[in-house]
Parts: C-alpha cells; sequence; structure tokens
C-alpha cells in the first residue's frame, strides 16, 4: 500500500530528469521507475566497493612502508653499499654503459642516506668519505666509453666504500685484492661473495685476487 | 639574404662577454700553502695548466671575440670545478689525493692538457721529460700527505 503512495511522486521526480513518461501507459512506467531504482542501488553499491579497495589498499602501502623502514634502520647504508656492488658487477662484465648507470644510482643513494639514522662511528666515517666517493662516483657516471678511467676512479672508491663499511654495514663483504692491477701497483675492492669476479681486469683475467679481509 | 641578419647577431653577441677569470689576490691556499712546488714543476704548471686549473687565466687578444669567449669561459668554469691549484690547500686530504692522482692518470692518458688547448697554445705541450717530471712530482707529493 505505501508502495502506491510513492507511485506519483517517483513518476514526477523522472518526468523531472527527462525520462520519457506517459501517464496512459502505468504498466510502462513501473518499468521504468524499477529501471532507474536498479540503476541507481547499482552505482552506489559500486561506488561503495571502490571507496572500500582504496581504503584497503592504503592500508597496504602503509604497513609495507613501515617494514621498509623497519629494514633501512637496522642497516642504512644498504642502498650505497648495493649501489657500489652493481658498480664493481658491471665492470666484472667490462660494460662501462652499466657501470656508468650504476654510478649514477650509487651518488642517488648517498643522497637518499637518511643520516639520523646513523650511528656516531657511521656518522664519521660518512661525513670523510662522503664528499670524495661522490665525485668518483661522478666521474664513473660520466665515463661510459671509457672504462680504464672508471676502473681508475673505482680504486679510490673501493678504498673510500671499504672504510664506511668497516664503520658497520651489517652485510657479509669480502675485501679483495689484486696485485696486478695498474702495472702490479695493485688494486682493492669489495664483493658481496667470496668468489673472485675481478672489476679491474674483468673479462680477460676474471678469477684473479685474493680475499684479504671479511667483514662482518 | 641569410647572412646579413648572422652577421647583425654577430656583432650583437660582442656586446656580451663573460666575466674574466683574473684575480689581484695571492693565491694563499694555493697548492704551495700544503706542499714544496719545485720551480721546474711550478713553471710547467703555470704555462700548460693554470689558463684553466687556477684563478688566473692568460688571455690573448682574441680570446675577447665571440662566440669563442663563451667557449673559453665554459672550459674554464669546468677545469676550475675539476682542480684548481689556487684553492688545493682548501681541499680535504682525500680530495688531494685524489686529485694527484687524477694528474698522474691524465698525463698517463694524455687527455691533459686538452687536445683542444694545446691547437691554439703550441707552447704548453708537454715533452715527455715534462711529464715525467710532473707524474714524480705528483707521487712525492701523494706520499707526503698520506703519511
Amino acid at each position: 500500500m505505501p508502495l502506491a503512495l510513492l507511485y506519483q511522486p517517483v513518476l514526477q521526480t523522472l518526468r523531472l530528469i527527462f525520462i520519457k513518461i506517459d501517464t496512459s501507459k502505468p504498466y510502462q512506467n513501473m518499468k521504468t521507475i524499477i529501471l532507474s531504482l536498479v540503476t541507481i542501488s547499482v552505482l552506489l553499491t559500486a561506488c561503495n566497493s571502490a571507496t572500500d579497495k582504496k581504503l584497503a589498499n592504503s592500508n597496504q602501502t602503509k604497513t609495507e612502508t613501515t617494514d621498509q623502514n623497519i629494514s633501512v634502520s637496522k642497516y642504512p647504508m644498504t642502498e650505497v653499499i648495493d649501489g657500489y656492488l652493481k658498480l664493481k658487477n658491471a665492470l666484472t662484465k667490462d660494460n662501462d654503459k652499466d657501470a656508468a648507470a650504476a654510478a649514477t644510482e650509487l651518488i642517488k643513494a648517498f643522497e637518499s642516506l637518511d643520516k639520523k639514522l646513523l650511528n656516531p662511528e657511521q656518522t664519521k666515517a660518512l661525513a670523510d668519505i662522503e664528499e670524495d666517493a661522490r665525485e668518483h662516483a661522478e666521474h664513473i657516471a660520466s665515463n661510459s666509453g671509457n672504462i680504464v678511467h672508471q676502473r681508475e676512479h673505482f680504486e679510490t672508491l673501493s678504498q673510500e666504500i671499504y672504510e664506511l663499511a668497516k664503520s658497520g654495514s651489517g652485510q657479509k663483504l669480502y675485501y679483495t685484492n689484486c696485485p696486478m692491477y695498474n702495472n702490479n701497483k695493485g688494486g682493492n675492492w669489495l664483493s658481496e661473495t667470496k668468489e673472485v669476479s675481478n672489476p679491474y681486469l674483468g673479462q680477460a683475467m676474471l678469477s684473479c685476487g685474493t680475499v684479504k679481509e671479511e667483514l662482518n | 639574404m641569410g647572412l646579413v641578419p648572422l652577421g647583425f647577431v654577430l656583432l650583437a653577441i660582442q656586446f656580451v662577454q663573460p666575466v674574466r677569470n683574473q684575480s689581484a689576490q695571492n693565491s694563499e691556499m694555493g697548492i704551495a700553502s700544503i706542499t714544496r712546488v719545485p720551480e721546474n714543476v711550478q713553471a710547467i704548471l703555470q704555462n700548460s695548466c693554470y689558463d684553466c686549473h687556477s684563478n688566473n687565466t692568460r688571455y690573448p687578444w682574441y680570446a675577447a671575440i665571440q662566440p669563442w669567449s663563451w667557449w673559453m669561459a665554459s672550459h674554464i668554469k669546468k677545469g676550475k670545478a675539476e682542480l684548481n691549484f689556487d684553492e688545493f690547500g682548501k681541499y680535504s686530504k682525500r680530495r688531494q689525493l685524489s686529485k694527484l692522482k687524477a694528474i698522474q692518470g691524465s698525463l698517463e692518458d694524455q687527455t691533459m692538457p686538452l687536445p683542444s688547448y694545446l691547437l691554439i697554445h703550441k707552447g704548453a705541450s708537454l715533452s715527455l721529460s715534462d711529464q715525467k717530471i710532473l707524474k714524480e712530482w705528483a707521487e712525492d707529493v701523494r706520499n707526503e700527505i698520506s703519511k
């Protein structure tokens, strides 16, 4: 009974929104009304579920960021060390372009390093090496096509990253020496593996080198 | 017909000159403040390096002609940012060591002095003995500083 009371107002509303209503055809009108109501309720439900999905997603992202924060604060220098290792690996493959790209990433890692997360020893080491290490990385980044020059800068950079890692890097690293590089003056590098892959001589003599020191 | 507007442009740009790299100040924090620089070394550095790697460039008469004036200014700016003997004493010890190593490397690779610089300054080219003097001097300073 109450539905019958709603009939006229709904009809008038539909007329307002230009839906064709012929008052001489009540059956057709009922169909229009039902269709409109169904459409409106479907739209409303869809909107609601979309908002729910958005909320669910944002909650997920929040949890992810928190997890990331926890892992970064344990080993704040991880990104810098990883950037260096990527560069090292590119040089082992004689790939100057990848080395240049890795050096750019390394510079970004230095920039995004949150210094507040470092302990006093790490802070001191970073302050000591950062400026020079970044300059070497910049040279490597801008010398795609000249791997000899990249390796020259890599040598000093390796020394600096070693000192940084010594102050507390949290990951297992192997300080390795190649005695033949640079007219037998030798060169060192940090590796994530015990197996020797030489970044100074590359594919020409990949296994040349000895692990001098294990970090962590 | 296109030459007339080009001529005007060339004339116009002559009036826009970059600031010259010249300083009346003493280089108090120059390389001589942290180590001994023998006379022969100083002579080579001044003749072949200082135009781009110090606070005082020797400008020949044609340096005022544009667009070469801009090109030179750009070289000098980059050169000084990379290495400035007149500010060497201000660098951190690490940077000083890195730069001395870079000097040796550039001499070894013959990438310095710049070939384009040597084209115009034939007197600045380094003989093998000049190179040897500089490399050995750089090695001595490196050993001295790392102590």
